[in-house]
């Protein structure tokens, strides 16, 4: 795992520790804000409801009141019909002042009141009829007592006012209010696109839930309105008018506040977020190299004992040699000879070794391998120094070609390290097996002895550098930790498998290339 | 690339998707009746004359005459004018107007005319009655059976009994091409109608009812001036002294702030007076929507207060003529200035009342309005309370609507639609 991916798992984790506390209760906030808003925004248009609907009964109160004292004052009065007619320059409200009595032609009785309550006016008894369009306003009739029996002051109310003041209310940017009449008509629109139901009597979205509310069925917060808008409303109710008013406000202007807080929350979701990646991987990087460099010293401390003990080793030899040499005993000199032969022959291991660790896999540069050609290869090239020690080397092929793809050269050194430790941990005359097999995608090279094998408890480090226990003088511990980086490099694994006493089983398992049945282009095995 | 060089040769040669074309729909009340040039003011179908009929002259907003059908005016006498047509004015049928098509057109106007050097001479066939005054109400056509043909830039597409249908003659990009005059029975129905969006403009809007189409985001509202004036007319047989004392007290502010709350109206004459003067007590006639104002006029008069008659139209035309009122009110033109010979001079077509004043009658004789005015003043036919101003509403698309100085939609083959 490189370090820069590392570091961005590191900042991920950090980010997810910091962050998703965050977004948890940003969600959670959100949620409660927005029902708040919600009904903080109905609340606030039932009470706009509530004044409007106080007002008009207010002033609807208010013009009986004034058409009481005016039954009470005129309708005694010899010329009381002048004085109702000009009663009606100053309160323009109460139109079509007249008296009324029994001998009232029809055309002058208020139209809107049946007979019977004509008759309970006559009797005394104040009487009103249900709002009505009357021309383009709303208006109602009312006779009120004159004080005199058989006689009653009638007028019909202009409600225009109160047009007008429902007209007027208005709630944001496009909230606006509704009247509506007992039956659900209605009377009064805000909207001016629901004027013309005003004027024409159709009814409208809302006026089933108006002429409900009049009869107590509570009317509901959220609805959708005839153009199948989202609104949240607000309702009151007039049960003596017979009258329910409705404050309408689009939903997403009425909540456009919590939505502002909530995209405000997401954005500083969004910005810890980024802020936390930033700074964890920063803080990660700048841990990595600091653990970097400590391992580096490290790696140069372990490099440094190896190369001290190795090359002392050589050194202590080389001064032996030395010293023979300095005899000038010609009896010595074939052994002077072969000392010197093999010290450089260890070196030169040695040299090797470091070589291997500098070249890297470049997975661009593969070439497809035949690994039974490749076991082949692989003996050939140990063959002398199997030799030299007295073992066998046996081949197992595997049924078919087994093709992968890899370096060469890096897979030929490390398969020849592990044949050269199977050679070394061997007895004389017995024999190393390559094996050459298959489990399902990926192709296997086996390397097996009949040696000693190794300790249980030296396993779990056996990849590690300089960790090598043949401190032969020509062994640094860089052999299996190799072998290990360049199969992994090669998408495979190494596993060993040792029982004390019968031996050692390395295997390498490299992923077969796409096409096992074409033959490849490029040589299979080692020039 | 080859299917993309076909797509593309393909695209090309399809017609852009049809816009469905701009119409204005004039919502009105009543009886449409039948569009025609001369002696059906009163039909409703009366205000599409201003696109069908062509004028020889026009006034404009400082009530000076302007040249439309004419190609030149040059006033000769307050009685005679000098006219000559534009020789490429064309009828609707694409015949060229003549000579003889404008002397008939004319003739029922009270105007005679006679050509001379290529040009007419026009007078006035009605003695006093100014020819300027005359020729605005005159519009030219030619009757081919029964069809009245006119030159102005719309033509009649279609009627039926409740709609008008009007087409442009010559469609022009950006303006107004077909209109349709639609009569509804009653005001409420023309006014739902309008904010229903059916139609798109409706004229005669009273104040009191703008509140309907505030907020309306379909719908604007214009104002213009008016040419009429809430008056309330005396009868010429009260004596001068009291006629001018009334005219101080009708026409004050506070029979306005009564009659109109105060607000609406662009002027008015007179002003305040401590009192009316002594006498019996006047009756005043009152008719359609003039019964505040009657009762506002009663109510300055105080002592002097007599009975108010609310009476249908033709009732109080028939108390004005026989002379059984004192106070009648009326909304009488005030505008052109040449309407005062219309309207006041004696035995004027619009005179009512029967008001006659040798002075301004001599001043109108004369074409001299501002002495005419002067001479209204000092033996006032009326008191004037109110000119109200003119309100549509219309369509937001059209881009300049105004009313025009004359009749309130004579401009609208002007108007300009948002393209």
């Amino acid at each position: 795992m490189t370090r820069r991916r590392i570091a961005l798992l590191l900042t991920a984790l950090i980010a997810a520790s910091g962050v998703i506390p965050v977004l948890l209760l940003a969600i959670f906030g959100l949620r409660i804000l927005g029902d708040r808003g919600e009904r903080a925004s109905q609340e606030a248009l039932e009470a706009i409801a509530a004044q409007a609907a106080a007002r008009i009964a207010t002033y609807i109160a208010q013009q009986r009141e004034m058409l009481r004292a005016i039954g009470t004052a005129v309708a005694d009065e010899s010329d009381a019909v002048r004085r109702l007619a000009d009663i009606a320059l100053d309160a323009p409200s109460l139109g079509k002042l007249r008296l009324l009595s029994a001998d009232t032609p029809q055309r002058e009785v208020p139209r809107m009141l049946d007979r019977d309550r004509i008759a309970a006016a006559l009797r005394g008894t104040e009487v009103a009829s249900e709002t009505y369009i009357a021309e383009l306003s709303p208006a109602m009739d009312v006779c009120v007592p004159s004080g005199k029996p058989g006689r009653a002051v009638c007028a019909t109310l202009d409600l225009l006012e109160l047009q007008r003041q429902v007209q007027r209310i208005r709630v944001g940017e496009q909230g606006y209010a509704l009247a509506f009449d007992r039956s659900g008509h209605l009377v009064a629109a805000g909207s001016g696109s629901m004027r013309a139901a005003v004027l024409s009597g159709e009814p409208v979205a809302e006026s089933p839930f108006a002429s409900a509310l009049v009869k107590g069925t509570p009317a509901p917060a959220r609805l959708r309105n005839g153009e199948g808008r989202d609104l949240i409303a607000g309702w009151a109710s007039l049960p003596d008018l017979g009258w329910s008013i409705a404050v309408e406000q689009p939903a997403d202007e009425a909540l456009r506040g919590a939505r502002t807080a909530l995209h405000f929350l997401a954005f500083g979701a969004a910005l810890t977020l980024l802020i936390s990646i930033a700074v964890g991987y920063m803080l990660a990087r700048r841990m990595l190299t600091a653990l970097e460099l400590e391992e580096r010293f490290k790696t140069a401390g372990r490099i440094a004992v190896g190369v001290t003990h190795d090359l002392g080793h050589r050194l202590i030899v080389l001064q032996q040699i030395e010293q023979l040499a300095a005899m000038n005993d010609a009896d010595y000199l074939p052994r002077i000879r072969e000392s010197i032969g093999a010290e450089v022959g260890t070196l030169r291991r040695f040299v090797s070794d470091f070589s291997d660790l500098t070249r890297e896999a470049k997975p661009a540069e593969f070439l497809p391998i035949e690994l039974n050609a490749f076991a082949e290869s692989v003996r050939a090239g140990g063959q002398g120094y199997a030799k030299e020690a007295n073992i066998g080397i046996d081949v197992q092929r595997a049924p078919s070609d087994l093709w992968v793809r890899g370096d060469r050269y890096l897979l030929e050194r490390a398969a020849l390290n592990l044949m050269r430790n199977a050679i070394e941990a061997s007895e004389p005359g017995s024999a190393v097996r390559l094996r050459v097999g298959r489990a399902e995608h990926d192709a296997l090279f086996t390397v097996e002895d009949q040696g000693g094998g190794i300790a249980p408890e030296r396993i779990a480090t056996l990849f590690d550098s300089f960790s090598s226990t043949k401190r032969t003088g020509a062994h640094v511990g860089m052999g299996l930790p190799n072998v290990r980086r360049i199969v992994a490099a090669h998408g495979g694994r190494i596993t060993v498998k040792s029982i004390p006493g019968n031996g050692s089983t390395f295997t390498l398992s490299l992923p077969l290339s796409g096409d096992q049945s074409s033959s490849p282009s490029a040589p299979a095995t080692m020039p | 690339m080859y299917r993309l060089l076909l797509f593309s040769i393909i695209l090309g040669c399809t017609s852009p998707p049809s816009r469905e074309a701009f119409v204005v729909k004039l919502a009105m009340w009543g009886p449409l009746g039948e569009l025609a040039p001369t002696g059906n003011e009163t039909a409703l179908a009366s205000i599409a004359q201003p696109w069908v009929y062509e004028r020889l002259v026009t006034i404009d907003a400082a009530g000076e005459l302007r040249p439309s059908l004419a190609a030149s005016v040059d006033r000769l006498s307050n009685k005679e004018l000098r006219v000559e047509v534009r020789r490429d004015a064309t009828f609707s049928d694409g015949t060229p107007v003549t000579d003889v098509d404008v002397i008939q057109s004319l003739e029922p106007a009270g105007l005679r005319a006679i050509k001379s050097d290529g040009a007419l001479l026009i007078e006035s066939r009605q003695e006093g009655l100014p020819a300027d005054a005359l020729l605005l109400n005159a519009l030219i056509f030619r009757r081919v059976q029964d069809k009245f043909l006119g030159t102005g830039p719309f033509a009649v597409a279609s009627q039926t009994p409740t709609e008008l249908r009007l087409a442009r003659r010559i469609p022009a990009a950006g303006r107004i091409n077909d209109v349709r005059i639609i009569a509804y029975d009653t005001p409420r129905d023309a006014f739902a109608h309008t904010l229903k969006g059916d139609t798109n403009l409706i004229v005669d809007v009273e104040s009191r009812w703008l509140e309907f189409f505030r907020g309306v985001p379909s719908l604007q509202i214009i104002r213009g001036t008016g040419r009429s004036t809430d008056s309330i007319l005396f009868n010429p047989e009260l004596p001068r002294s009291e006629r001018l004392q009334l005219e101080r007290i009708l026409g004050s502010q506070r029979v306005r702030d009564l009659a109109y709350d105060g607000g609406e109206c662009a002027e008015g004459s007179g002003g305040d007076e401590p009192g009316p003067p002594a006498g019996r007590p006047l009756r005043v006639v009152s008719w359609g929507p003039f019964e505040r104002l009657a009762l506002a006029s009663r109510r300055v008069l105080a002592d002097r207060a007599g009975e108010v008659s609310q009476l249908v139209p033709e009732e109080a035309v028939s108390r004005v003529r026989n002379r059984d009122f004192d106070l009648v009110t009326a909304r009488p033109l005030r505008w052109p200035p040449s309407a005062l010979a219309l309207v006041w001079r004696t035995g004027a077509p619009y005179n009512l009342i029967g008001y006659s004043n040798p002075a301004v009658d001599r001043a109108v004789d004369a074409g001299d309005w501002r002495a005419a005015h002067a001479a209204l003043r000092q033996d006032p036919p009326g008191a004037f309370v109110c000119t109200r101003e003119q309100i549509a509403v219309v369509d937001v698309r059209i881009v300049n609507p105004r009313l025009g100085p004359y009749e309130a939609l004579e401009t609208l083959p002007e108007w300009e639609i948002v393209r």
